[in-house]
């Protein structure tokens, strides 16, 4: 069995972002790029699914992908030493830029001809917070899909039975035939630490290199005109004055509210 | 405006979900309140009475597309379907709550389509010839405003970013039930299971401190149970990012896909305030917000706003509040 995990690297900056008004950009800071949580979710479940389906005596291969410049292969070297087998890197400057069509339609040219049986996205990224990539890809390649998944089992007959998160602290289940594409909802798994041995394996291996042009980089179906911070609501008061005064204030003012 | 908008209600066990009223308020302000080219969709296996009902509430000509297959949602289905009803109608909008439902097909229509796709928008400026969609980025930390290029545009509503139409009593809008029965081909929904914790005490207490990924481990959780002690009847709450960390069971978590919660004092320790955690916070007379990054979105939706390091800050709240209301010199 092949699994294709699709793995992003994510702006997370720890304060604020930093802008240009005119055209709308923002100052990517090198320190604030991080492996979305995310798809930190998915390389586990793939590795789950490995090791579930080596126990009906199955090989099964783990594979991860990534769009984006050279700093994406931190992600990628990331999914292979939790025990991914291979890596490609889609190589494309200023990734940052594209849309999730975009990005999903580079993956699927890339996936659809190699005969995966599951490809499995985070449901969402931490930065552009889209949730549409996964299923674009499953709708590129063909696929079906389940999104926002907390549980999978994979039965002998290849197919999947699946936990999907419903609104309400609900979940619907389904029955997918394979092959299809999962997206992963957050706390579905405990994500493992890179092992000593797949961090030796990394060091000596090569990632799969292809050039995004060489796909051809569809045109975005949208654009952003505009970026701007969002406005403190005048509702609000921050605080201010010495923690100790902060404190006390906030202490009378819930007293006069009764609340303590 | 040539073509229709066309908005895709929700539903659950035979109840409108009140995010449909939320997609058709955005519907209208897309169409500027002129809808004799808005029509309301609704997919299911017995359609009638939903239909009947949003018709009325809204005004709004509605289709029933009833599909013996969909006693559950199904996403292939309701692709097939929606694409079997484009035959018909000339379609410029898609309006989807961004619901787990919704952002399941949405981006799917569009690919299908060759559509614009714009998930969790949260207004519309309607100021120049073509509408743009405005959406946040980075948990909330920017907003954008997005153009689509394509002929067909699909946006899903963000829950809590729109009210809900209110009722419209002068018109009832006509109803159409058709049928198409198609059958989903790979994927077959099994069954909608309940969630194990429904009673809880998040639902019923005045005071929630609620605790995020800022309080940075599970030890300092002790930092929010001491301060919840500070008040009677109060409840521990959380956002997701608490529960996925393994640091509190999911029953305290309180967001879009957690528990909904109407206290007298909301005080969010360690909150990023992503709206998904705060469209849980349906109605709150007081939230406090701490955390130490200013940028936080919490802090446009907080009454009282403090940024400090919650693990000296709490500790100094606790210590003063012992002096204020303890210290009883004889």
């Amino acid at each position: 069995m092949k699994i294709l995990v699709c793995v992003k690297q994510a702006y997370v900056p720890s304060s604020n972002i930093l802008l240009d008004k005119d055209p709308p950009r923002i100052h990517y800071n090198t320190g604030g790029f991080k492996i979305n949580s995310y798809d930190e979710y998915g390389i586990e479940e793939a590795l789950r699914i490995k090791e579930s389906a080596s126990k009906i005596d199955e090989h099964t291969y783990v594979h991860a992908i990534s769009v984006g410049p050279d700093r994406v292969e931190t992600v990628i070297k990331r999914a292979m030493e939790m025990g991914a087998d291979e890596g490609i890197h889609i190589q494309c400057n200023a990734s940052e830029e594209l849309s999730p069509y975009q990005v999903a339609y580079l993956i699927a040219s890339y996936a659809k001809d190699k005969q995966y049986d599951i490809v499995i996205t985070g449901v969402m990224s931490d930065d552009g917070m889209y949730m549409q990539t996964g299923t674009m890809i499953a709708g590129l390649i063909g696929y079906p899909h389940i999104s926002s998944v907390v549980l999978q089992e994979l039965r002998k007959d290849h197919s999947l039975y699946i936990e999907a998160e419903h609104d309400g602290r609900r979940r619907q289940t389904f029955e997918v035939k394979l092959p299809c594409v999962l997206t992963v909802q957050s706390g579905i798994n405990k994500p493992r630490y890179p092992s000593l041995s797949n961090v030796l394996r990394v060091k000596k291996q090569k990632i799969l290199k292809i050039q995004a042009t060489d796909i051809g980089i569809p045109e975005a179906r949208e654009a952003i005109v505009k970026m701007f911070l969002p406005n403190i609501k005048q509702k609000g008061v921050i605080l201010d004055g010495t923690p100790m005064e902060k404190a006390t204030k906030l202490l009378k003012l819930l007293h006069e509210k009764s609340l303590i | 405006m040539h073509g229709s908008i066309l908005v895709v209600a929700q539903h659950t066990k035979g109840k409108v979900d009140v995010v449909t009223y939320e997609a058709v308020s955005c519907a209208m302000k897309l169409c500027k309140e002129n809808s004799s080219h808005l029509k309301i969709v609704v997919l299911g296996d017995q359609t009638e009475l939903i239909a009947d009902e949003i018709s009325k509430k809204t005004g709004i000509n509605t289709i029933g597309v009833n599909n013996k297959y969909l006693n559950l949602y199904n996403s292939e289905v309701y692709i097939e379907s929606l694409l079997k009803l484009f035959e018909q109608l000339t379609v410029e909008y898609v309006v989807i709550p961004h619901t787990s439902t919704g952002y399941d097909f949405a981006p799917l229509l569009a690919v299908k389509l060759g559509a614009s796709c714009i998930t969790e928008v949260e207004d519309i400026n309607t100021d120049k010839d073509k509408p743009s969609f405005i959406r946040a980025m980075f948990n909330g930390k920017l907003y954008t405003e997005v153009v689509p290029n394509k002929d067909v545009t699909i946006i899903t509503t963000q829950p809590g970013s729109w009210q809900p139409m209110k009722d419209k009593a002068d018109k009832k809008g006509d109803v159409n039930i058709i049928r198409i029965d198609i059958a989903p081909k790979n994927i077959k929904s099994i069954a909608l299971k309940e969630a194990e914790f429904k009673e809880n005490e998040l639902n019923s207490s005045e005071i929630i401190i609620s605790a995020g990924r800022g309080i940075g481990k599970r030890e300092n959780l002790s930092l929010i149970y001491e301060l919840a002690r500070l008040f009677p009847k109060s409840a521990v709450g959380c956002s997701r990012a608490v529960c996925d960390a393994g640091w509190l069971d999911y029953k305290h978590q309180i967001g879009i896909t957690g528990n909904t919660v109407s206290p007298k004092l909301y005080m969010a320790v360690g909150i990023s305030g992503a709206i998904q955690h705060t469209s849980g916070i349906k109605d709150a007379q007081m939230i406090v917000a701490i955390n130490n990054d200013p940028s936080a979105r919490i802090f446009n939706l907080a009454d009282y706003g403090i940024v400090e390091d919650l693990t000296q800050f709490i500790p100094l709240l606790i210590q003063e509040y012992k002096k204020l209301f303890f210290s009883q010199k004889p």
